[in-house]
């Protein structure tokens, strides 16, 4: 293999799922103290393992990976279902445990159409079309539970995880879409010329989940 | 949307280049055959389309969905081109059946697809590539390996990998295990995504012994050098994957010879989407490029779709993602600079002479349509963007040059 500019840029989502992502890494003997600091800096370099970090809003991720200004990212699985970007995915790291999930207003019976509301609109409609279900799709960038409140929409497709925010909104749960945790991705361009690199990588988070699991047990 | 906007669109997928980056990608391709023509590569120009027929036998439903097909006024199906292997391995084994093998055959050119995995958003792909007919060995294999690689240095690329794998190695791992056919297509599809966590649920799932499952899920970190076909090796039961493996070492052996084993990475879980491929298959990758830069593989099967079988070999370079990766390294061939030349009334004559001779030594000369002075055209050579500005005037023999950087400002 080359010998090529060896650093790895590695793009991490900001907010609920940047302290355990962290937690990993250090498992995994990556120092990376100064990400958790209170600060405005988006670009952080861990120069003993010639790492860099970028700092990024968790949608924007797989585009960062797909143009290669980071090499690999973690996002969530939902995003990569949305968003349908031909990246590698390398491995599962199991944080943010969740469901994308259909959810509708309780005592109503099964809704054939109508609208659905969600900030999944490419995995809603594949997910109903492929049930000859007929669904318009209303796209929606937070609060998703209004929607039926308000009678916007019939149905949402949404992440789930403890289903607290469903039960106070008189919402349930009918369909599991997919589980969700967080994946490491990979540019293919990366993955390949610096191969070695990568899989180092790859291998220093897979045995820090390993012993993490063990430790749980 | 008003109606002269949208006639200046193109649609989804194609896209118009303009002056400069036209002129160094039609450079580019001029320089890639070139160097095809160097290895003795011959080449061969195919129909933008062709019948359907053609195609369909050996398009498994992946290439199918993605073709442009329409009928002739006798309503028979057509195809624009999905591909250049295919009417290659139809050119050789027709006319060209009757000549001395190996055949070297080369092409350049436009395939159409509609948007489709692996090759990114374009529908119109120029691609530039090789087949080598007639030949089984791993000699064979190696030289058009050899070949991508000393077209990627020679344009100037220094970071890419080739990696180099065997659709034999997969597969017959897969039967000697016992995998089903079915699960076994998944298996290989997860591969060709790299989707190593959907790997690895689906092979978990399956009824195999642990030991298998490892392996099988060992087989993504078979990347490297030569090191990782002894390992391989001790995987895979005796027998037909071993075969994968010792051609691999061949064909690693003599790009060692040929000096280029440097840039190759070998990936046993390398699978490519044409299903024509029947033994090795590789792919070229660069930094910050998603998308393989160039890609080929053994097809010993095609050519018997037309005419006796044949063992072949061939690569394409996909050119729009290389032209990408030259421009952001700054690679691309320069664009030479261009005399203006001006004349007032009475010298037309001397300057049309002029810039004959010069564009007879290869310079580039824009001659003036109209009569100008001096001063007016000394702005029109600034606006243009002239290298050098010569003008003519008639009654004294001198004639001046104003070379592009001291000129006056207008």
């Amino acid at each position: 293999m080359l010998a090529v500019n060896d650093w790895l840029t590695i793009a991490l989502a900001k907010g609920r799922i940047l302290p355990p992502t962290l937690d990993l890494f250090e498992r995994a003997g990556i120092g990376c103290g100064q990400l958790r600091e209170k600060t405005r800096k988006l670009i952080f370099s861990v120069d003993e393992h010639r790492l860099r970090f970028i700092l990024a809003k968790p949608t924007d991720i797989p585009t960062y990976v797909e143009y290669g200004v980071a090499d690999l990212g973690i996002v969530g699985k939902d995003v990569l279902l949305e968003q349908e970007k031909e990246l590698y995915e390398l491995l599962d790291l199991k944080i943010g445990p969740c469901r994308l999930s259909v959810a509708q207003k309780c005592g109503c019976g099964e809704a054939a159409g109508g609208y659905v509301a969600t900030k999944y609109p490419r995995v809603a409609e594949k997910y109903f079309q492929n049930r000859g279900k007929q669904f318009e799709v209303i796209k929606l960038h937070g609060s998703i539970e209004l929607a039926p409140l308000l009678n916007l929409a019939d149905i949402i497709v949404d992440l789930v995880s403890t289903g607290k925010t469903l039960k106070e909104n008189n919402l349930v749960e009918v369909e599991t879409i997919a589980h969700i945790t967080s994946r490491l991705i990979a540019n293919p361009g990366s993955y390949q010329v610096k191969g070695a690199r990568v899989s180092t990588l790859v291998n220093m988070l897979e045995q820090a989940l390993l012993e993490g699991e063990e430790a749980q047990c | 949307m008003n109606e002269k906007v949208k006639r200046l669109l193109t649609p989804e997928g194609v896209q118009d280049l303009l002056p400069g980056l036209a002129g160094q990608k039609r450079e580019v391709e001029r320089g890639i055959q070139e160097i095809f023509g160097r290895w003795g590569y011959r080449e061969v120009s195919t129909p933008a389309f062709e019948y359907s027929a053609n195609f369909v036998g050996d398009m498994k439903a992946e290439l199918e969905d993605k073709t442009y097909r329409f009928s002739d006024e006798r309503g028979r199906s057509l195809v624009l081109r999905p591909d250049f292997t295919l009417p290659l391995a139809r050119v050789a084994a027709t006319y060209l059946a009757g000549e001395v093998k190996p055949l070297r055959l080369c092409y350049g050119g436009n395939i159409y697809r509609y948007a489709s995995s692996r090759q990114g958003k374009q529908r119109e792909l120029a691609q530039a590539g090789v087949e080598l007919i007639g030949c089984a060995g791993a000699g064979s294999d190696a030289e058009v390996i050899a070949l991508a690689a000393g077209v990627l240095k020679e344009l100037g690329l220094s970071e890419f990998t080739l990696c180099l794998g065997h659709v034999g190695f997969l597969q017959k791992l897969l039967d000697s295990y016992g995998v089903e056919q079915e699960a076994g297509d998944q298996i290989k599809d997860f591969f060709n995504k790299k989707d190593f966590v959907s790997l690895k649920d689906m092979v978990n799932s399956l009824p195999l012994s642990e030991t298998i499952k490892e392996n099988i899920l060992r087989i993504p970190a078979l990347r490297g050098g030569k090191e990782v076909l002894s390992e391989a090796a001790g995987m895979a039961p005796e027998g037909a994957a071993h075969d994968s493996l010792d051609t691999l070492a061949e064909i690693w052996q003599a790009l060692d010879d040929y000096g280029v084993s440097s840039f190759i990475t070998l990936d046993l879980g390398l699978v490519r989407t044409m299903e024509y491929y029947t033994g090795m298959v590789f792919e070229g990758y660069t930094t910050g490029m998603g998308y393989p830069i160039c890609g080929g593989g053994r097809y010993d099967q095609l050519l018997g779709n037309f005419g006796p079988e044949q063992p072949a070999v061939g690569f394409a370079l996909n050119l729009d993602h290389l032209l990408d990766v030259l421009q952001r390294i700054k690679k691309l061939p320069a664009v030479s600079g261009f005399t203006y030349m001006a004349y007032e009334q009475g010298s037309r004559q001397r300057a049309f002479a002029a810039a004959l001779e010069l564009r007879a030594q290869g310079q580039k000369v824009v001659v003036d349509t109209e009569y100008r002075t001096k001063d007016d055209a000394l702005c029109e050579s600034k606006a243009r963007g002239a290298l050098r500005m010569l003008y003519f005037i008639s009654e004294v023999a001198e004639d001046e040059v104003v070379s592009g950087e001291d000129e006056t400002t207008c």
